[in-house]
């Protein structure tokens, strides 16, 4: 039962989200509309309790066991419950701040906090910086693992000193059809290739949404209860 | 061989230092570049700069912070674009809650830029009435599917709080059947999401910008025809902001405005040189010391 | 150099923004303390500003305020399914945890099953099949010239395919075609790869131009 059930609602919406699309009729239409704005779209916002909760999960119970780096645990644990009351009491409009910045000179004090203010301020660059790391690790990975090791190896890397090159204005310089012949390449042989590998993964995910439709996949119903 | 071999063992910070320096030079002392528009980029300016009047230009804010640098240029490109050419601009953030802020941070920057020289109405960027950021909301098959029926059911809010019925673009801008095209900055696969749902039902127009990972893998949908045009990594935002450029001086908004993408064209084309270097070095030194061990 | 005034508001900002990108540079040396702290920073302001628009832009105009109004009142029912994610944390009931996944899942999978097949499978395969339409003279060059690049494109499809046919073994026909898809799978994947190191490089580029400009005010 406590698999059966949700099976069951998986079929069912599984089918009507199918068929919606073929049936034109106002009243397929109407349901389906009800289905994606209310119904999806709520559930879908219950869903961020599985995120948070997990994250406050994990750190409550590195700062009990005291495991490595746990003091790290209250800096995001604090920062969450800041940001979100901050964000929740605040507003997200500056123009028009919630009951939390109206509170006299605290309150105006406290804008200078915003929700949009932090995101501007820490979360773009801490992200931003994060993924920036990358090209360092590239740097490092292209000296010590690419090699030409065998036909295939080097055929990759001859198109990828093609591209590189043909990406920026100095290869134009040094061979003016450069950039058109990497134009080329990306138009021509990569769209073969990738749309051939499209074809298959294409396929394999309508395979996969299917057998999870019809209760073959059944990964996502986790672990226990029959 | 010593050499050789120890050129191989080297810490990698010091490639660290290399990748650091190489890009910081050019940025303190950047050489002049025009960039020049691959077929791509001109197709998807065409189409923008060429739609009827009538039509607005959606952009969905796709990307979050991590890829800012490269994408970002490209929403303020296609928002001065649409404002120069006195488009109707609908924004909105589809994929994840993360990239609401950087909408909301490109549409404050652009609009200060216009109405910051603007002279007349007619110069001046008007909320709710040339432009409006209908913020996110979750998930992406209800807006991308929402949005062809009628999107003030989709967004009943926008971005600021305001109601969406309320606001005069609204009653131009009502379905997909108002847009000229949507185009998707993203550094995911939302853009595909947009062509299977959007494009697939609907039959609106679809460009994307996308980060220079993902350009390779969307070229069989631009041969296709499910894109209209294509902006890929920091190239193709340095390519748009050009003739972005070059169409702002003909419509007579000469304000030598930053571009971000262009700028950074320099220290592109260095790190580039720099990475084919570490490839080339890198291979000489293994087939070298492999050699003398065998 | 025209750094930014910590003394006023925003040149603050400017300032915390700088100190937590270093932070995160400092990585590249080895890993720190301010990398750690920048780090679990990030998890956690990224988290409440997920649920400060989850609430403000999905459940207050979506669930609070019709039902509030005494309107859609069968939104509360479907508000209950969605506090089921709760259970997840109830180890007795966790498994009522699956029904808001089903009803997510079921209707998402159905609704990409149609469209996908046109999109990704029709749509690209009637791109592949070689027409007469494929010599025709466009903007993009001359007919006789797009017409060839269509047949390349289609042989590079079908080879690339035949290279990832398992179902049988790769000899006779499949043998020689799957070379030449191998050919055109390493061509692509060395132009991802070629594009993969801009892309790279971009990121890093926008944070020295952070750091050199907005902070430093080293950059015109």
């Amino acid at each position: 039962m406590t698999r059966r059930i949700p099976l069951i609602l998986v079929l069912v919406l599984g089918i009507f989200g199918a068929v919606a699309f073929m049936i034109p009729h106002p009243a397929v239409r109407g349901v389906d509309e009800v289905m994606r704005n209310d119904v999806i779209r709520i559930i879908t916002a219950f869903s961020l309790v599985l995120g948070v909760g997990s994250i406050i999960r994990h750190h409550l119970i590195k700062v009990r066991r005291k495991a490595e780096h746990w003091p790290f645990s209250y800096v995001t644990l604090i920062a969450l419950a800041v940001s979100a009351i901050i964000g929740l009491f605040g507003g997200i409009d500056p123009d028009s701040p919630g009951i939390l910045f109206r509170a006299g000179g605290v309150g105006r004090f406290l804008s200078n906090f915003h929700m949009q203010t932090l995101y501007e301020n820490i979360m773009v660059p801490l992200a931003a910086t994060m993924f920036s790391l990358l090209a360092f690790f590239m740097a490092s990975a292209a000296y010590r693992a690419f090699r030409a090791r065998n036909f295939e190896a080097t055929l990759l890397l001859i198109a990828a000193f093609i591209l590189m090159l043909g990406a920026v204005p100095l290869g134009r310089m040094l061979i003016k059809p450069l950039p058109a012949f990497a134009e080329w390449i990306l138009t021509v042989p990569n769209t073969a290739a990738k749309r051939g590998i499209m074809f298959g993964v294409g396929l394999g995910t309508i395979a996969t949404s299917l057998k999870i439709i019809l209760g073959i996949e059944r990964g996502w119903l986790g672990g226990g209860g029959k | 061989m010593k050499f050789w071999e120890k050129l191989l063992s080297i810490d990698r910070r010091w490639i660290y230092v290399v990748i650091w320096v190489v890009v910081m030079i050019p940025l303190l002392m950047p050489f002049e570049i025009k960039p020049r528009a691959m077929p791509p980029v001109q197709m998807l300016f065409d189409y923008v700069d060429s739609m009827p009047e009538d039509k607005a230009l959606v952009i969905s804010i796709d990307y979050t912070p991590d890829t800012e640098p490269e994408l970002h240029p490209m929403a303020i490109s296609l928002l001065r674009h649409a404002f120069a050419t006195k488009r109707k601009v609908g924004i909105l953030a589809v994929a994840t809650v993360m990239s609401v802020g950087l909408g909301e941070s490109a549409l404050r920057q652009v609009t200060e830029e216009f109405n910051s020289r603007a002279t007349t109405r007619e110069d001046s960027i008007i909320y709710g009435e040339d432009v409006v950021y209908w913020g996110w909301t979750t998930p992406f098959i209800t807006v991308l599917l929402g949005m062809g029926e009628r999107i003030t059911n989709v967004f009943p809010v926008d971005y600021y709080g305001n109601r969406t019925d309320t606001l005069p673009i609204m009653r131009v801008l009502k379905n997909y059947d108002d847009m000229g095209i949507v185009v998707s900055i993203a550094g995911s696969s939302v853009p595909l999401s947009w062509v299977n749902y959007a494009h697939t039902q609907f039959g609106v127009h679809m460009g994307c910008g996308i980060t220079a990972v993902s350009a390779a893998d969307f070229y069989p949908y631009l041969n296709s025809g499910q894109f209209t045009g294509m902006l890929a990594g920091m190239k193709g935002a340095a390519e748009y902001e050009q003739l972005v450029s070059e169409k702002m001086v003909e419509l007579g908004y000469d304000w030598s405005l930053p571009r971000k993408g262009t700028e950074a064209m320099s220290s592109q084309t260095a790190a580039h040189i720099a990475i084919m270097a570490f490839i080339l070095i890198g291979n000489i030194a293994f087939f070298v010391t492999r050699r003398r061990k065998q | 150099m025209n750094i930014a005034n910590p003394l006023t508001v925003e040149g603050a900002w400017v300032w915390v923004a700088a100190v937590l990108t270093l932070a995160v540079f400092s990585f590249l040396y080895r890993e720190n303390p301010f990398y750690r702290f920048a780090e679990h920073l990030f998890v956690g302001v990224a988290n409440g500003y997920a649920i400060t628009f989850y609430f403000h832009r999905v459940l207050v105009p979506y669930l609070i305020q019709p039902v509030g109004h005494g309107e859609k009142l069968w939104l509360i029912a479907i508000a209950m399914i969605g506090a089921l994610y709760f259970t997840r944390f109830i180890p007795k009931i966790s498994w009522l945890v699956r029904i808001p996944i089903a009803v997510v899942l079921g209707y998402s999978s159905g609704a990409y099953i149609p469209r996908a097949i046109d999109a990704q499978i029709i749509q690209q395969l009637r791109a592949t099949i070689v027409t007469r339409a494929s010599f025709a003279n466009t903007g993009a060059g001359p007919g006789w010239q797009l017409g060839i690049w269509a047949v390349i494109i289609a042989v590079g499809v079908i080879a690339t395919v035949a290279y990832f046919f398992f179902s049988a073994e790769q000899k006779g026909i499949l043998k020689p075609v799957s070379r030449v898809g191998i050919v055109f799978i390493m061509v692509g994947f060395g132009a991802s790869f070629g594009y993969t190191v801009m892309a790279r490089i971009s990121l890093f580029i926008g944070r020295l131009q952070f750091l050199l400009g907005d902070w430093l005010g080293l950059l015109n």
